[in-house]
């Protein structure tokens, strides 16, 4: 039985060789085979959304992939964000807005707010939330991560217009 | 929340999917977008003995194609593409209307139509938009393919008439009524329906509607159509009183179910409502 696959995956840049299990969801084995716990599990059974990161560059939940259909795929994670102690115009704008508290559900929110602002739109209140409806948080009531997005999409749409 | 082992297998070619299929004896499940697939796995809900990854044929798979009147979308079509295709919304609105009542983003960028019909959810809006669009789902055997009219396809609770070894392999529409709405009742946005309502008509000479089509969510086994009441509205011009009619005969076809969403006395009290408002809307004229 072909339960072992061999993958080549590009995540955060780098490229990884390696040997998954074939029922290994992809959040499990950025966890446990690369030690990139920055992507959290919640529920296992994609409502929750933390463990939402990028494939191609679209914001996918990563317990409803397995890790084989990761071959040949460019993953994006949480780590990518901050460069050494510097954090990403996103991350800072959830630090300047207080959109966080716990914190378990941010990388979900980051990844997913990463993948929108790459589409350099500025949207309403209301579209914000619709695209960030894929993450739930249980501390914030959401308010203080739309005013966070809100800024950063502004920011991102701002800076593309001055070219 | 890990699923039970398997063989995964990544086909080349839709032949080689089918030959996959056929191999494994009806114990195989096909992983196309995965986003209800793999939660089930996870849960234990089945254990197949393999998936037959089909994500590596977007090139036979996932494309949406005009072919005259028809609109042909490939099984592997995902719901981010349904959302943004300039075909769907000039040729089939409805459809790219009811997409952004799937999921979220994340399960958008996966979710395919070829996967909601096969996963058959009783409150799925891809079934219900294909049901009232009169589409034909087309599978594909090693042996050969067959038509299978979107009304015939379902079977029961996530059941439908695809035998194991069949492919799911496109989604044929019609030209599009001229007039559609559409509603769903949720408890909240993007979580399944507690009742979702589809109706699709067109005008024909002298105000009279033709091919009306009302198919109804959430309230049976499976998503279907209410066949008596479009019947009832059908080449004829509607006031209240054939509007009133019609939403009591939709009852015919409603068997609710009582689960954590909704109890079957909530969703049968909504059924006669909801048939009703969409059908003076579409009477009014409003399009959509």
């Amino acid at each position: 039985m072909n339960e072992h696959i061999d993958i080549t995956v590009t995540v955060n840049g780098e490229v990884h060789e390696q040997r998954v299990e074939a029922r290994t969801h992809a959040a499990d084995f950025l966890r446990h085979q690369l030690g990139l716990t920055g992507t959290h599990v919640g529920c296992e059974q994609g409502v929750c959304g933390m463990c939402t990161i990028l494939v191609d560059g679209q914001a996918i939940k990563s317990c409803l992939m397995l890790a084989a259909q990761l071959d040949g795929a460019e993953v994006e994670t949480v780590e990518s964000l901050a460069v050494d102690d510097r954090l990403d115009p996103l991350q800072q704008a959830f630090k300047d807005e207080h959109a966080l508290q716990c914190g378990f559900c941010t990388p979900g929110f980051l990844m997913t707010a990463t993948a929108l602002a790459r589409e350099g739109r500025r949207l309403g209140r209301d579209e914000i939330r619709q695209e960030l409806a894929g993450v739930l948080c249980r501390c914030t009531g959401y308010d203080h991560i739309v005013d966070a997005v809100e800024h950063h999409l502004d920011a991102t749409a701002e800076a593309r217009a001055d070219g | 929340m890990k699923a039970a082992p398997f063989e995964y297998v990544k086909p080349a070619t839709v032949d080689e999917a089918l030959q996959a299929l056929e191999d494994h004896l009806g114990m195989a499940r096909v992983l196309a977008g995965g986003q209800s697939l793999l939660p089930m796995l996870g849960m234990r809900l089945m254990r197949p003995s393999a998936l037959v990854d089909i994500n590596g044929l977007a090139g036979e798979l996932g494309r949406i194609e005009a072919r005259g009147s028809e609109t042909v979308v490939g099984a592997l079509v995902r719901y981010a593409t349904i959302e943004s295709s300039p075909v769907v919304s000039e040729r089939l609105p409805l459809l790219q209307h009811i997409v952004q009542y799937i999921g979220d983003r994340q399960v958008r960028n996966r979710g395919t139509i070829g996967g909601a019909l096969a996963q058959a959810d009783p409150t799925g809006e891809m079934a219900l938009a294909c049901l009232v669009l009169d589409a034909t789902i087309v599978a594909r055997t090693t042996q050969g393919e067959r038509d299978i009219p979107a009304a015939d396809f379902f079977a029961g609770s996530y059941a439908s008439v695809l035998e194991p070894e069949e492919l799911l392999v496109a989604v044929r529409f019609p030209l599009a009524p001229d007039h559609c709405r559409f509603f769903e009742r949720g408890r909240k946005h993007n979580d399944f329906a507690v009742l979702s309502v589809a109706v699709a008509a067109s005008r024909g000479a002298e105000g009279r509607w033709e091919g009306v089509r009302i198919g109804l969510g959430g309230v049976n086994d499976r998503p279907l159509l209410a066949e008596a009441a479009a019947a009832a509205l059908e080449g004829r011009t509607w006031d209240d009183a054939t509007i009133d009619a019609a939403a009591a005969l939709a009852m015919e076809v409603v068997d609710a179910p009582d689960d954590v969403r909704a109890g079957a006395a909530y969703r049968e009290h909504l059924v006669p409502i909801h048939v009703r408002r969409l059908l003076r809307e579409l009477a009014q004229g409003e399009q959509r």
